[in-house]
């Protein structure tokens, strides 16, 4: 099978699944930043992220038989995403209580990544406030761009679910973000 | 909750709840509204000072998140997967799955080590259900002959009391044990069939006839039953020999029956039995 840029995700995932593993490399290429930003996201740990999304692309390729004809690439794709994640933590909960060290990590925004807007650290130590749930809420829908309706495939509810979930999420983001700008 | 409008500075109270608000403004920023409601959401921003400070809030954290910066990850990233890929790539000629470094991989079923137990396990459940079958099979044969034995006495007690030279009433309890039997051999049948012609006792030769006309169904019955029609002299069993042919529908018998109508020899009660069993049968 020849890839062009016109070549949909989909129509290279059903090439992998009838053999052409190669062809994952174009996945890969196509997908491994933006699921390192989104487990970088929820994880706020840059290492882990990438031990991660390393674990996601060879599920893809083990798991290879499990993706269904005509279902959308990138719900599969975040879902196992999702899933490599909670197996994470579910292997590690009795190391911590919740998901995410929330000292930890709002210490680790500011201290090690790669961004020199104060606001934007500010927006991460107001993420790191909000419930597990929420957060993953707000990188999917808006640091990774995903519209509500995809979401509600990954997380397997409806739409009208999702928005009013987004919408909560985002008036406590608010709301901690400007508590956290008094004190400064 | 409710909205206190303090830069009013009336304190007037406004019903719409704050949660309510907030969603309206989040989809009035993301361009999400009907023109009805964005109608709603602009005259909020107009009269309400809580709405417009709301909604300054809420664009800066949306533009914030959608213009997060992403990073890059490293380069060991793409080296990890390519070398994984061509070990996946290698493995899949050898012609089963390696496992790599996932910690939960579902194939587990492919590896040699749990094929030998899935196999081992088959193994045995396969021994246990055969020797079962054969154990089930060796009772059944046991019980099988074990009937067929009690068959074979009875038949032999039967065809004893039949031939009892000393005795009518054994040789008729002989008959109506035969009576009693779901299908009779020809052994049987035969000495079924002399009782029925040659034996001096009428009950006897009734209570056989009897038992031959349950066999009926069994060809060599109904050809003894007839032939037994021309060299029955008995009017007793005559009769109900005429009975049980005309009710087995013997068609081949009105000739003899019409013979038997004009036999001299044979009695009115023979001879009317005769004519009814060929109204019947014609």
């Amino acid at each position: 099978m020849n890839i062009t840029r016109l070549t949909t995700d989909e129509q290279i995932m059903e090439a992998v699944k009838n053999g052409e593993l190669q062809q994952a490399s174009f996945l890969f290429d196509r997908y491994h930043k933006r699921i390192f930003n989104f487990l970088r996201q929820l994880s706020n740990d840059t290492m882990l992220a990438e031990d991660l999304t390393q674990n996601v692309f060879l599920r893809l390729i083990k798991y290879r038989n499990s993706y269904r004809e005509g279902n959308r690439f990138q719900s599969w794709i975040y879902q196992m995403a999702r899933n490599v994640f909670a197996d994470h933590y579910q292997s590690n909960k009795n190391k911590a209580g919740n998901y995410v060290d929330v000292e930890k990590m709002s210490d680790h925004i500011s201290d090690t990544e790669e961004n020199p807007d104060e606001r934007e650290q500010l927006l991460h130590r107001s993420l790191a406030k909000l419930s597990e749930e929420q957060r993953e809420l707000l990188v999917l829908t808006r640091f990774q761009h995903l519209k509500y309706e995809e979401v509600a495939t990954i997380m397997n509810t409806t739409v009208a679910n999702i928005k009013v979930k987004v919408h909560r999420a985002i008036g406590k983001l608010r709301e901690y973000y400007f508590e956290l700008e008094k004190t400064n | 909750m409710i909205c206190v409008d303090t830069d009013h500075g009336v304190g007037w109270v406004r019903l719409m709840e704050k949660e309510k608000l907030e969603s309206l403004l989040i989809d009035y920023i993301d361009g999400n509204l009907s023109d009805a409601d964005r109608a709603i959401a602009e005259k909020e921003l107009t009269h309400n000072a809580e709405a417009v400070k709301l909604h300054a809030q809420l664009k800066e954290v949306m533009s914030l998140m959608d213009n997060a910066h992403s990073i890059e990850p490293s380069l060991s990233l793409r080296t990890n997967f390519e070398k994984s890929l061509r070990e996946e790539i290698t493995s899949k000629k050898k012609g089963f799955s390696t496992g790599t470094s996932l910690t939960t991989d579902k194939q587990i079923f492919f590896r040699p080590w749990v094929l030998r137990v899935a196999a081992g396990i088959i193994l045995v459940i396969v021994g246990i259900v055969i020797g079962s079958k054969i154990s089930e099979k060796r009772q059944h044969d046991q019980e099988l002959a074990s009937i067929k034995k009690e068959l074979e006495d009875n038949k032999r007690m039967m065809i004893a009391m039949l031939e009892n030279q000393q005795s009518a009433s054994q040789r008729v309890m002989g008959a109506t044990v035969a009576y009693d039997m779901k299908s009779a051999d020809d052994e049987i049948v035969n000495a079924l069939v002399k009782a029925m012609n040659e034996d001096p006792n009428t009950n006897v030769r009734l209570t056989a006839l009897e038992a031959l006309g349950k066999f009926y169904q069994q060809g060599h019955v109904r050809s003894k039953l007839i032939k037994s029609l021309s060299t029955q002299k008995d009017p007793v069993v005559q009769i109900a020999l005429i009975r049980v042919l005309v009710q087995m529908k013997e068609k081949e018998v009105v000739n003899q029956l019409e013979k038997i109508t004009r036999d001299g020899t044979v009695i009115k009660a023979v001879k009317d039995e005769a004519h009814s069993g060929i109204l019947k049968l014609s």
